[in-house]
């Protein structure tokens, strides 16, 4: 290993690793190292100048490894990789040490033991890069299609965007309709336009898409591959009633003797045993809910079958399964609400004038339970007073410590609807802080304060009920008075917070892919890469990765859509050449590293005989947990050897 | 700006010696959660003792906040507080408020700060073992709920009383009362 030739470059970053470690020092005593023929100290090696430095000595001092000590990796290696290679060096044949966050940023008071530090972590990266191999991208091809997963608000949106690309677009909803929790809500703030007016002609645009193929009432249940390479298994659940021949007139369900409490309307109101879920569902098939269809439960009736003029009906359909292949993902799985219930002190599900935001806009919605009056559960009387509470579920260690983002606009749009409806109604807003951040928000709240609605700075303690008229009592302190009240109230509203869904974890199981502490979906970095997750190919829109109103997740959306279409429009993806490699002479076909694989990667072929572990080279991550569970050291991790890895300990405790 | 209360300077030291204080009996990570109130006023709403008394109990956790220490200690609402509870279990920030009010009462109580009404309880405690003595009515009671007159604590029995006022000497409780009390 005579012939390496090292250059060595540490970065100032400014004063950020300058102001405290002594570079020229570190430069000093790195250029005295064996293989190192130059070591210099410059403001910015991301700059420029600085990048022209190191493609420079490549050519003129024939260096065959660079050792750039400056920030993390994940900041510039791409940066430094790209240089290297426009000088004709291997990209792989670039190290980095991080000077920046693992020195002066956490030894920021103490100069010395800083720089130090600094001069072990250069000569462990000079110590390493010996053993560095040259390596290849590998290419692979991508297919132009996508797979969006979750039809609200969202994922129309980005099967939209995608669609209007010339990509073929395969959205899949769970539900017997797409539309999501958009379509149930009454008016949109601010700007108070019909949320079903706004959202209803995006939903027929899927319908007519030539590029979009629905899947509506299904599931995804596995997939497998990698970017520009998916496979998607999809199963169809059955509706008994055939799509191709349903014309959506509504005389089954008219006839259906059947009334359960509609999942739509959340159970304020009633629904057929055969049904859409709303009028404007996409796509307008009716569907069977086997739990609760007489025949199914008893093999009576068949009304619906009877009275199908085009012979839709289907008893014996069964589920489909479909696969897809596709070369990018977006998740777009929306939210759930947070259970009122858990917050005894507020008495949801006991005392029946205690309801939730998204009871109230079904209340308040004129195609809603009871025609868009907005009338009290317990006696159906108009209320003269409404109490509405933040923060139920959100900003609250007890249930979840995020901020919703969402209750602040949704309270004081339905506090104004209230308003519109009955002028002289008494409405009071219990509120921590009001957060009105988004456009035309704080001006919505200035228009709702003049029209007298009342804020209480204070959380509510608890919610009693009156036994004999049903009404509320509210506990509470007024905070900005320190005075403590009993007010009664015809009704109370919760502003319930913004979960995960439900089956969040299953998803996260199917794709492998991160969450946060609060339980959304991961992005890869929260400010630079907001749509993009730990699997590459796959992306986030809107609420999945966190609680967000309707302009943010459409832009989320549309963001997601934009960035998986960059691989679909390339037609080819470079994959990391950090990989994994094994010696089939050494494996024992024990099948460790198979169990411990977190991306499928490993998989068992026969050799002379045996069984011995392969890697499935586009899959492989290079994460190395194979490399360190194999107990005859028999997988390889390249760029992060045995022999490398052991020669940077060595580097770093040689002082 | 002559009023003293307007040239008051917040810190953080009662905060930090409630904590302090406080770390012999609770965990320190839960007293931390002090920092985290933002006087929602999720106690004082859910205050069975704040809808009779003039108790603000988060208006106490702000005054420890700012590290107004006279303010605090010296409170008749410090001695208000039922110890019920229903604010730490309600609070959104798991502010450890029961337990804080407790910590300051034993301030309180070491600096000679205790209130009147307290030390009388604090006395019947050192005489009897019991807080709220057993008057002649109370007895009666107790008969008619078919139960001894007396119960077997130690109000019958006079060296478990003694074993208990040993401990209360023992742990400077005893000396304190008869003190404060003068």
């Amino acid at each position: 290993m005579a012939d390496e030739r090292i250059g060595v470059y540490i970065c100032h970053c400014g004063t950020n690793i300058a102001g405290t470690v002594d570079v020229e020092k570190v430069a000093q005593r790195i250029a005295g190292l064996p293989n190192v023929v130059l070591a210099k100290d410059y403001k910015y090696m991301c700059s420029e100048p600085g990048q022209a430095m190191i493609k420079q000595d490549i050519r003129d001092r024939k260096l065959n490894r660079v050792i750039v000590a400056s920030c993390s990796p994940r900041m510039h290696e791409p940066t430094f990789r790209k240089a290297a290679q426009e000088a004709g060096l291997n990209p792989y044949l670039v190290e980095m040490a991080n000077i920046r966050e693992q020195c002066s940023w956490v030894h920021m008071k103490e100069p010395e033991k800083a720089t130090v530090k600094a001069i072990a972590l250069v000569a462990a990266a000079v110590a390493k890069s010996v053993f560095d191999e040259p390596l290849q991208m590998r290419e692979v091809p991508v297919t132009p299609a996508a797979l969006v997963i979750g039809g609200g608000i969202a994922g129309i949106q980005s099967s939209l965007d995608l669609a209007d690309q010339g990509f073929k677009v395969h959205l899949v909803e769970k539900t017997p309709s797409i539309g999501g929790h958009m379509a149930q809500l009454d008016k949109t703030f601010p700007t108070l336009d019909c949320s079903a007016c706004i959202l209803t002609p995006k939903m027929v645009d899927i319908s007519r898409h030539p590029n979009i193929s629905l899947l509506a009432y299904s599931e995804v249940k596995a997939i497998d591959g990698y970017i520009g390479n998916f496979k998607a298994r999809v199963l169809k659940k059955p509706r008994y009633v055939d799509e191709s021949k349903c014309t959506g007139c509504g005389l089954c369900a008219e006839k259906c003797p059947v009334n359960v409490p509609s999942e739509f309307d959340l159970g304020l109101g009633t629904r057929k045993a055969i049904y859409v879920p709303f009028p404007q569902a996409v796509p307008l098939r009716y569907t069977i809910d086997r739990e609760n269809c007489l025949y199914f439960k008893k093999n009576i009736c068949r009304a619906c079958e009877k009275f199908c003029t085009s012979g839709a009906i289907d008893f014996g359909q069964l589920p489909a399964e479909v696969e897809l292949e596709v070369g990018a993902i977006i998740i777009a799985t929306g939210y759930d609400l947070y259970d009122a219930g858990h917050k005894a002190e507020y008495g949801y599900g006991i005392y029946r004038n205690v309801i939730n935001g998204l009871e109230f806009e079904r209340l308040v919605n004129a195609s809603g339970p009871t025609s868009g009056k907005v009338l009290r559960p317990s006696d159906g009387k108009a209320p003269r007073s409404v109490a509405f509470v933040q923060c139920v579920g959100s900003r609250d260690k007890n249930a979840n410590l995020y901020c919703s983002r969402v209750c602040c606009m949704a309270s004081l749009k339905q506090a104004h609807q209230i308003k519109e409806k009955f002028p002289g109604a008494e409405v009071s807003i219990f509120y921590i802080d009001m957060r009105c951040f988004g456009k035309g928000y704080e001006e919505f709240y200035e228009r709702v304060q003049q029209e007298g609605v009342r804020f209480i700075r204070g959380r509510v303690g608890e919610i009693l009920e009156n036994p004999d008229d049903k009404n509320l009592v509210l506990r509470f302190e007024d905070t900005l008075l320190g005075e403590v009240a009993e007010r009664e109230f015809d009704l109370a509203v919760l502003a319930t917070g913004v979960i995960p869904r439900a089956d969040t974890s299953e998803l996260q199981s199917i794709l492998k892919l991160s969450r946060g502490p609060d339980g959304f979906f991961l992005e890869a970095h929260p400010k630079l890469r907001p749509v993009e997750t730990n699997i590459d190919g796959v992306f986030l829109g809107g609420a999945a990765q966190g609680p967000k109103d309707i302009p943010d997740a459409v832009a989320q959306a549309g963001a997601a859509a934009s960035r998986a279409a960059v691989p679909l429009s390339m037609g080819k993806v470079e994959l990391e050449g950090i990989i994994a490699s094994v010696d089939e002479d050494l494996c024992s076909g024990c099948r460790i590293c198979e169990s411990v694989c977190e991306y499928g990667a490993i998989k068992m072929k026969e050799k002379s005989g045996k069984q011995v572990s392969s890697v499935i080279e586009v899959l492989c991550k290079g994460c190395g947990v194979c490399g360190s569970a194999c107990p005859t050291k028999s997988i390889k991790m390249c760029h992060f050897t045995d022999d490398a890895i052991l020669a940077q300990v060595k580097a770093v405790l040689r002082d | 700006m002559k009023d003293s209360k307007a040239n008051r300077v917040p810190s953080w030291n009662l905060a930090k010696e409630v904590m302090s204080r406080g770390a012999r009996i609770y965990p320190l990570e839960d007293l931390n959660t002090l920092y985290e109130c933002v006087q929602c006023g999720t106690c004082v709403g859910s205050c069975p003792s704040g809808r009779r008394t003039a108790l603000r109990i988060r208006s106490m956790i702000r005054g420890i906040q700012m590290g107004y220490r006279e303010e605090v200690l010296d409170t008749n609402d410090l001695w208000s507080c039922t110890t019920c509870y229903t604010c730490q279990e309600r609070c959104p920030r798991d502010v450890r408020v029961t337990e804080i009010v407790k910590i300051v009462r034993n301030i309180a109580f070491e600096e000679g700060r205790a209130k009147e009404r307290h030390l009388v309880v604090a006395n019947n405690f050192i005489k009897t073992g019991h807080t709220i003595p057993l008057n002649e009515e109370g007895k009666k009671t107790r008969v008619k709920l078919g139960l001894s007159p007396v119960p077997p604590t130690s109000l019958l029995f006079p060296e478990a009383l003694a074993e208990i006022q040993e401990i209360m000497r023992t742990d400077g409780f005893y000396n304190k009362v008869i003190r404060d009390k003068k």
